[in-house]
């Protein structure tokens, strides 16, 4: 185990230093610079100097190196659309707000999910099983801004149970993260289904039964685990999304998270902040991907105990 | 008591294309201590047979309906959840054809042995675990404690199926019903695990059901045989008696057509035609479009499974 | 004397697998086949018996090219194939053709049957779309098909049935040499009959010679004039088919008739059965004059001529 992991961080050392240098370059090939815009109308000189004094005047291999030099001091510079903070304190202030929601909504999610495509499962084709089904499949369709929109409207307005938008108090937190669960949830619900039903129809467990085990025992310590097997391959990675931190749902709701940076560092064409961020994501995947890995070794002897065969 | 007593059985299954009926009216009996083998083609419903007896099918979409249908005394039709499960491995076990997808791959052999001994009986688990590893032995695996603590991928087609016989034993079953247990192995295992079954067989006082497609395994280890045709049963008779004089037309072409029974390249006995279809069985008698004695009765009315001699039993209007 | 329709001389092939290690994993070199030399003569049928890894598989997707041999030659007709490229190669594909042990992953579920019989015609551009659909035809009425199933699909059919189609296309080019893998082993005993049966006849009507892969000796025995016994990679004994089954002299061979079930309950016995290294430690020991063929003595064991045609791998004590 422990060479597989040592291999797999050194691919993704590479596998973040390949990003960042075509990150790197395609952010600078795309025409035009942070001062280009209309709304800062500056004169030719003032732009030549505020470019200079940024580094953006030096050749771009010194400014890929500079920059990743700081990257690995952590120090990722100071975001153009925001200079009174570095990138490293502006994270610092709006992911907290993304994690929470998209972590909460991830697990809450996943969880509901996983036990509605439990029971869809186990009654197969029963009323439950059609229930979940629609449920899902209206999860996954219906965009999630109409699904916050709704949710707005019927709480916020309608029964004015809960604040339509804001990230103060916990009652705040509970729209937006019901509205941002629901990709996960009806997700998790078919796969789960169809993991489940997949493992039911194998042999071994007709001859479980066969043995004379309860069917609870079958179903919780042999389906279940044998089902997880590819639900943990989706798992992690579907975690990443909370580091873009659904723009919708926080547009909608007004949460100070990360997700409208994405998009503004492009169009500000804010190098630092879009570095960051990508880099940032890149590093997440990786590590999502290692620790899928690692929880599937465990589950599955077949890849455990790879070369050792008789 | 009989140990298994069917009288009349039908199972079908309720397909989108409307119902098969894969056991028509089977009746038969295993009394403690003897062999019933089982013969019949693919779709022949011997395997049904076997599964609807330990309900082991999902029910729906198959619908079970007999006179009687006891295991050990039990009334398996009538019994519910938590008694079926009590029945399934401590009074009547089962192994079956595939040892390769038999066993869960996620968890040892050991643990699979272990966790059926603990469903029946608590125990200690070391105590469970040093039995497990006795019966591991008794099955003829050289290594057991190795074999405990392996994952099913690890092993071989042989040693699984030893594995499995000794998870069947486990519980001390009253009767074990072995489903095409030597299909899936090569000649040399094949032979060694029939012989392992037979010994254990009469080492545990078992009775046992052998269902298979291949004479060859039920000459070497039934005492009595029920032929199977389109999911009747056709006849039915003591193992020797079967052989050197078959009443069924359908019995006698199967046994004709065995090939390499004598030396030299040569053409096999045929039986033209191909088997019938459980969505569609013809009429009658189902092996009447096959059969070379058929008449205008057998095309129309199905001949009863009436005894046609001491011990022997046959569905047929022309016996011989 | 006329050449065989198939050779191998010398045929092996070496796997390596991996043996632990992390960083630096190790290999060593799982022999499949070793220094398998067979000759199939025109318009004969040799059978090819053993059990799961004795490399018989191997051997006859070998002799096709389908797994390309680690080294040895194979032989069609008398002319060298194993190096041949692509292009070179296509002209023998049609004269060595092959059935599988599994039909109903053998045919493509998106083709009728008529297409799926006319696909080598149709891969070899012999004659016009409607000829084609013709012999297709013509074929599934050879095989004992009706003609009107030529435009159902494969899952409407029993396993005789498309292991019967799975025949129908690999003859429609003519072969001169058909490999034969295991084809009756996944089926019913009566099926098995009639497909047994079909090989013999179109064999003799079309000077057919077929490699049959087994590991059914009672197949073998109706079916084949000579068999090769394989036993971890390599051929341990061959001869005429009732030579095998009346006067085997390996102890292999013995182990695996031997194991042949009952045909009669009063034939049943108890059996003792060997161990693999029984088996490896069971080779007979003969002495040089007793050969048919000369060969030098040796502790390391080797095929020799113990009659005209029965080879079997022996120490050769002087």
């Amino acid at each position: 185990m422990i060479p597989f992991i040592l291999k797999r961080l050194a691919s993704i050392l590479l596998t973040f230093m390949t990003v960042s240098v075509i990150v790197f370059l395609m952010m600078h090939a795309v025409p035009g610079g942070p001062f280009d815009g209309n709304d800062m109308p500056v004169s030719k000189e003032v732009r030549d100097k505020l470019m200079a004094s940024l580094g953006l005047d030096q050749p771009l291999y010194v400014q890929y190196f500079k920059y990743m030099w700081g990257v690995f001091h952590f120090d990722f510079g100071v975001p153009f659309q925001s200079p009174g903070e570095t990138v490293v304190e502006l994270l610092a202030r709006a992911w907290p707000p993304s994690l929470i929601l998209g972590g909460l909504g991830v697990l809450i999610g996943a969880s509901l999910g996983i036990l509605l495509g439990i029971t869809a499962a186990l009654r197969r084709n029963s009323w439950i099983d059609y229930l979940a089904s629609a449920f899902a499949t209206l999860g996954l369709t219906i965009p999630v801004f109409v699904i916050s929109m709704m949710l707005i409207l019927v709480f916020a307005v309608w029964l004015g149970w809960l604040p339509a938008k804001g990230w103060g108090k916990p009652n705040s937190w509970i729209l937006p993260i019901t509205a941002y669960a629901m990709i996960p949830m009806a997700t998790y619900a078919r796969y789960t289904r169809s993991a489940m039903l997949d493992v039911l129809n194998k042999p071994f467990v007709t001859v479980l039964r066969a043995k004379g085990l309860s069917e609870r025992r079958i179903i919780f310590q042999h389906v279940l685990r044998n089902a997880a097997l590819p639900m943990v391959t989706v798992f992690l990675p579907m975690f990443i999304g909370t580091a873009t931190g659904s723009i919708f749902v926080e547009s909608m709701f007004r949460v100070p998270g990360l997700g409208a940076y994405f998009v503004s560092a492009i169009n500000l064409r804010d190098y630092p902040l879009e570095m960051a961020l990508i880099l940032m994501i890149t590093m997440m995947f990786c590590v999502a991907y290692l620790l899928t890995d690692i929880a599937y070794a465990m589950l599955n002897p077949r890849i455990r105990f790879a070369g050792n065969t008789r | 008591m009989r140990l298994l007593d069917v009288q009349n059985l039908t199972v079908s299954f309720a397909q989108h294309e409307g119902v098969v009926q894969a056991v028509r009216g089977m009746t038969l009996h295993v009394d403690a201590g003897e062999s019933l083998g089982i013969v019949g083609e693919s779709g022949s419903g011997k395997s049904v047979t076997c599964m609807a007896a330990l309900r082991l099918l999902r029910e729906p979409p198959a619908r079970i309906t007999a006179d009687r249908l006891t295991l050990g005394g039990t009334d398996v039709l009538k019994a519910r959840g938590a008694d079926l499960a009590r029945l399934r491995g401590r009074v009547a076990a089962m192994i079956f054809q595939d040892p390769m997808t038999a066993f869960d791959p996620s968890f040892t052999i050991g643990h699979q042995i272990v966790e059926t001994i603990l469903a029946h009986r608590p125990a200690a688990k070391s105590a469970v675990r040093t039995e497990a590893q006795a019966l591991l032995t008794r099955v003829e695996i050289k290594n057991a404690s190795a074999v405990l603590n392996s994952y099913p991928h690890q092993l071989s087609g042989g040693m699984l199926q030893r594995a499995m016989i000794a998870m069947a034993l486990s519980c001390r079953p009253q009767i074990l019903f072995a489903d095409e247990p030597t299909t899936a192995l090569d000649v040399t295992i094949q032979a060694q695990i029939l012989q392992l079954i037979k010994e254990v067989q009469a080492e545990f006082g078992m009775g046992l059901v052998m269902v298979t497609h291949d004479l060859g395994v039920v000459a070497e280890t039934v005492d009595r045989v029920l032929v199977m045709y389109g999911g009747k049963a056709m006849e039915q008779g003591p193992v020797q008696a079967i052989f050197d004089a078959p009443a069924h037309p359908y019995t006698r072409a199967l046994l004709a057509s065995i090939p390499g029974r004598t030396s030299g390249r040569q053409r096999l006995v045929e039986i033209r035609g191909a088997s019938p279809n459980p969505a569609n069985p013809p009429t009658g008698c189902p092996f009447h479009p096959r059969c070379a004695l058929a008449d205008a009765r057998c095309a129309a009315e199905m001949p009863p499974f009436q005894s046609i001699g001491p011990g022997r039993d046959a569905a047929c209007w022309r016996p011989q | 004397m006329t050449l065989p329709a198939l050779e191998l001389r010398h045929v092996s092939k070496t796997y390596p697998l991996k043996t632990g290690g992390g960083f630096f994993p190790r290999y060593s070199d799982l022999h499949a086949v070793r220094d398998v030399s067979l000759i199939l003569p025109q318009n004969k049928i040799l059978g090819l018996v053993g059990e799961s890894g004795s490399g018989k598989s191997t051997t006859g997707m070998m002799a096709l090219r389908l797994i390309e041999p680690t080294s040895g030659t194979v032989l069609v007709g008398g002319t060298d194939i194993t190096a041949l490229d692509h292009a070179a190669l296509k002209p023998f594909r049609r004269k060595l053709q092959v059935v599988f042990q599994d039909s109903y992953s053998a045919l493509d579920p998106m083709m009728t049957l008529a297409q799926i019989v006319a696909e080598p015609l149709h891969i070899h551009a012999e004659g016009s779309p409607r000829e084609q659909t013709e012999q297709a035809l013509a074929w599934l009425d050879r095989v004992g098909l009706d003609r009107s199933y030529g435009s159902r699909y494969p899952h409407e059919l029993s396993g005789g049935q498309r292991q019967r189609i799975a025949i129908a296309r690999a003859l429609i080019l003519r072969p001169t040499v058909l490999v034969a893998d295991e084809p009756t082993s996944a089926l019913d005993v009566s099926v098995k009959a009639q497909i047994i049966n079909l090989l013999q006849d179109l064999q003799a009507e079309m000077g057919l010679s077929i490699l049959f892969i087994s590991h059914d000796l009672s197949v073998v025995r109706s079916l084949t004039d000579t068999v090769a016994v394989m036993f971890n990679g390599r051929i341990v004994e061959q001869a005429a088919t009732e030579a095998i089954f009346t006067d085997a002299r390996h102890g292999y061979t013995r182990s695996l008739l031997d194991a042949i079930p009952a045909l009669n309950p009063r034939d049943r016995r108890q059996r003792q059965f060997l161990t693999r290294e029984q088996i490896e430690a069971s080779t007979p020991r003969l002495a040089a004059r007793d050969l048919a063929h000369p060969a030098t003595p040796s502790d390391i064991p080797q095929l020799v001529a113990v009659a005209a045609d029965h080879r079997v791998e022996a120490i050769v004590t002087p």
